[in-house]
């Protein structure tokens, strides 16, 4: 076990810049996604991390050692790749076992026939089947020891992947989208197994992944990659509660985050599709973004902020989206309600909309993140300037 | 209409395969005819299998002086000449045999064809196995890794495809010649070794197989060759089969070759060159002798792939992988 540290880490293809100067730093036993939109270089990063790459600038240390210039055979990393990658001829127990064959043993206790009769040769073979068998029973692949790759279903090959990743112990377990060729089901069930197993173990695991449900149900941080760049790497609650950037809002969060465009007159005072809202930025005119979580959005008791017409509804059992159009907005918005409102959402029939503007995440033109809001009573705003 | 193009199909393969066949058909029939059937062209497949006379036998056995006087007690009474023709008429009669075992016998115990035999094997194989040990590094570095110039290599592979082994043969020969390796083996092995048509065949393949799975192999600890010969290598295997054929009923049916290299020595023929044993000379032309060489000689590479056969079908698939 130990830390990842990545700095400065850049990689080119030719001409094109994939990594941009990556930073990050995973802790001793953390549990960090890399998560972003396909192409953003989540896998590169990793496979540079794991030495199948070669960095173009920049460096990683592993443990307390920098790494560059080592093999991948000699990094001490397990990986999960999004393919599974198991050795096609082999069954499924010498598959989980090649990793301890090659470390543990030597050459000649390796070879064929002849291994089995070097010294200490009987009593590795014993211990690596050992190893096998407890990966196996932790896995529940215990039944599937004898069989050939070819002949398990997806689930079992990724089980079986898994198991060839743990049954070592190397400094940090490398997983690249290990669950996207499962079904939803199955996805959600072997999400539970991988983040108690990562508990259990206590091991440092960088975890690849597009899918944000994923990054948000497993990890201990989230690293939001996009363009080659990490945007933000917080703990999941706060990359979805207090985003960095409009990327990260709009990434992080299912439905999307609504976007509205936003004023700020020459005091920093907000208006809304013409409506003032009683917060301010620093003084000086510009346009700004609000974010607003469907959550966050209600349906006006009284006064409504915003007004627009329902043109779609998601009943998901549990709670309800609602689309809304808005005169004035591309996109529409989006609303969760609860069921017992359905009465008053239907499609075609106008709704008014509320929402709390300190609960309004606040973005600047170029989608940074715009943290000092003064929250006031519009007039007590007017008097302080 | 569909019945008539069915049975048009059908005949126009049975005509392609009767094409193929015959020729194997006329050898093994030959094989067990006697010179007199193979001569009138009669007997059907196996001919008539009636007796014959095998006249070297008789030729060895020809009774001389010191038989004579030896046979003499058994004889009493009558002249030497007289004798001489009963003890002929013996031999003769001990000297009959069926043309299926005349023809067999005479293959094995003409020429050395269990010395040949070995030798095709000896060299065929060792052929194969250098072509191997050569060609899947190469191709896995082609086709896996990425270094300065590999395009232009590759492209050099594709080159050499294209020339025609008899074109060097000169050269090669003046080489071997050089270095005094003209009747050895390494003659008849060496300049096979490297075969850039295993080269390109093996590449293809190895292009088909998934990045990741080398990939995972150098996670687990392999180094490069390791992968070649514990990864690449078991998920070739039906490529390999069929790189196996090529290679070796090229090797073993070669004749040019060895008939350049290994003059005189007859302790190096080969079974194309033990063929020539039974060629036509003063006594005519010992057809079912011959015959049955051939026979013996395809019959190992036929064994072999009808064996063969099954595994080829089912192959490695590279299912597993994904
Ligand atoms: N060997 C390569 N040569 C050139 N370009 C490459 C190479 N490998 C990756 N790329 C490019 O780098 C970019 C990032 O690829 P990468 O595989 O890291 O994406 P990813 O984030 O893992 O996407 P996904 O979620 O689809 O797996 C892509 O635009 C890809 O085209
Ligand atoms: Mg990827």
């Amino acid at each position: 076990m130990a830390e990842v540290k990545i700095t400065d880490l850049r990689k080119s293809f030719g001409d094109t810049q994939i990594l941009k100067g990556i930073e990050l730093k995973v802790a001793d036993g953390e549990f960090v996604s890399l998560v972003g939109p396909s192409g953003c270089g989540k896998s590169t990063l990793l496979r540079i991390i794991a030495g199948l790459e070669q960095e173009s600038a920049g460096s990683i240390s592993i443990g307390t050692e920098p790494v560059s210039g080592i093999r991948a055979a000699d990094r001490n990393l397990s990986m999960v790749f999004q393919s599974y990658a198991l050795y096609p001829h082999l069954t499924v127990a010498e598959n989980i076992a090649v990793p301890l064959r090659m470390r543990q043993m030597t050459r000649w206790q390796r070879l064929p026939l002849a291994g089995g009769l070097m010294p200490g040769a009987k009593r590795r073979e014993q211990e690596i089947a050992a190893a096998v068998a407890q990966a196996a029973e932790t896995l529940e692949i215990g039944a599937l020891l004898d069989r050939k790759p070819g002949e398990l279903s997806g689930g079992q090959r990724q089980r079986v992947a898994l198991g060839r990743a743990l049954v070592r112990a190397p400094a940090a377990f490398l997983l690249d989208e290990p669950l996207s060729n499962l079904d939803a089901k199955l996805r959600v069930h072997t999400r539970t197994e991988i983040a108690e197993l990562h508990r259990e173990l206590g091991a440092t695991f960088i975890y690849v992944t597009h899918d944000q449900v994923e990054a948000m149900t497993m990890s201990d941080r989230i690293a939001v990659m996009m363009g080659g760049e990490i945007l933000q790497c917080a703990p999941p609650q706060k990359v979805y509660a207090d985003p960095d950037d409009l990327r990260v809002a709009e990434f992080i969060g299912s439905p999307k985050i609504n976007v509205l465009p936003a004023e700020a007159d020459a005091m920093g005072r907000l208006s809304v599709l013409g409506r003032d809202l009683p917060i301010a930025v620093r003084p000086g005119r510009q346009t700004l973004q609000i974010g607003l979580r469907p959550e966050t959005l209600h349906l006006a008791r009284g006064d409504a902020k915003i007004v627009g017409r329902v043109v779609h509804l998601e009943h998901l059992g549990s709670e309800l989206f609602a689309q809304v159009a808005v005169e004035g907005l591309q996109g529409r918005l989006v609303l969760r309600a609860a069921p017992a409102q359905a009465a008053a959402l239907q499609i075609g029939s106008e709704a008014g909309l509320d929402f709390d503007p300190a609960s309004a995440l606040v973005f600047d033109a170029a989608g940074m993140r715009v943290r000092e809001i003064l929250t006031a009573p519009a007039k007590s705003l007017a008097q302080a300037v | 209409m569909t019945r008539f193009n069915e049975l048009l199909k059908h005949a126009v393969l049975l005509f392609g395969a009767l094409i193929v066949i015959v020729p194997f058909y006329q050898m093994v029939s030959y094989s067990l005819k006697s010179p007199a059937e193979i001569e009138r062209g009669i007997g059907g497949f196996a001919g008539s299998q009636a007796l014959m006379t095998d006249e070297q036998c008789v030729g060895r056995n020809t009774p001389d002086r010191s038989d004579v006087e030896t046979a003499r007690t058994r004889f009493p009474g009558q002249d030497d000449s007289h004798v001489l023709g009963q003890l002929l008429e013996e031999v003769r009669a001990e000297c009959q045999v069926r043309p299926a075992v005349f023809n067999y016998t005479s293959a094995f115990s003409e020429a050395p064809l269990l010395c040949y035999l070995l030798n095709g094997v000896i060299v065929t194989l060792s052929i194969f196995v250098i072509q191997v040990v050569v060609a899947l590094p190469a191709a896995y570095a082609l086709s896996k890794l990425r270094f300065w110039g590999r395009e232009a290599v590759f492209g050099m592979v594709l080159f050499c495809l294209l020339i025609p082994v008899h074109a060097i043969a000169l050269p090669i020969y003046v080489g071997l010649a050089k270095l005094g390796l003209i009747n050895t083996y390494a003659a008849l092995v060496v300049p096979w070794t490297i075969s850039v048509f295993g080269i390109f065949l093996m590449r293809q393949f190895f292009m088909t197989v998934p990045d990741d799975l080398v990939d995972a192999a150098r996670m687990d600890g392999m180094g490069e060759l390791a992968i070649v010969w514990r990864v690449m290598l078991p998920t070739a295997v039906p490529a390999l089969m069929a790189f196996a054929i090529f290679s070796v009923v090229a090797h073993w049916n070669d004749y040019f070759w060895p008939r350049m290299v290994v003059t005189g020595d007859r302790s190096l023929f080969t079974p194309p060159l033990g063929l020539r044993e039974f060629k036509a000379d003063i006594d005519g032309s010992l057809y079912g002798p011959m015959m049955a060489t051939a026979t013996v000689i395809v019959t190992p590479l036929i064994a072999a792939f009808l064996l063969a056969q099954r595994k080829f079908i089912e192959g490695i698939t590279l299912s597993g992988m994904k």
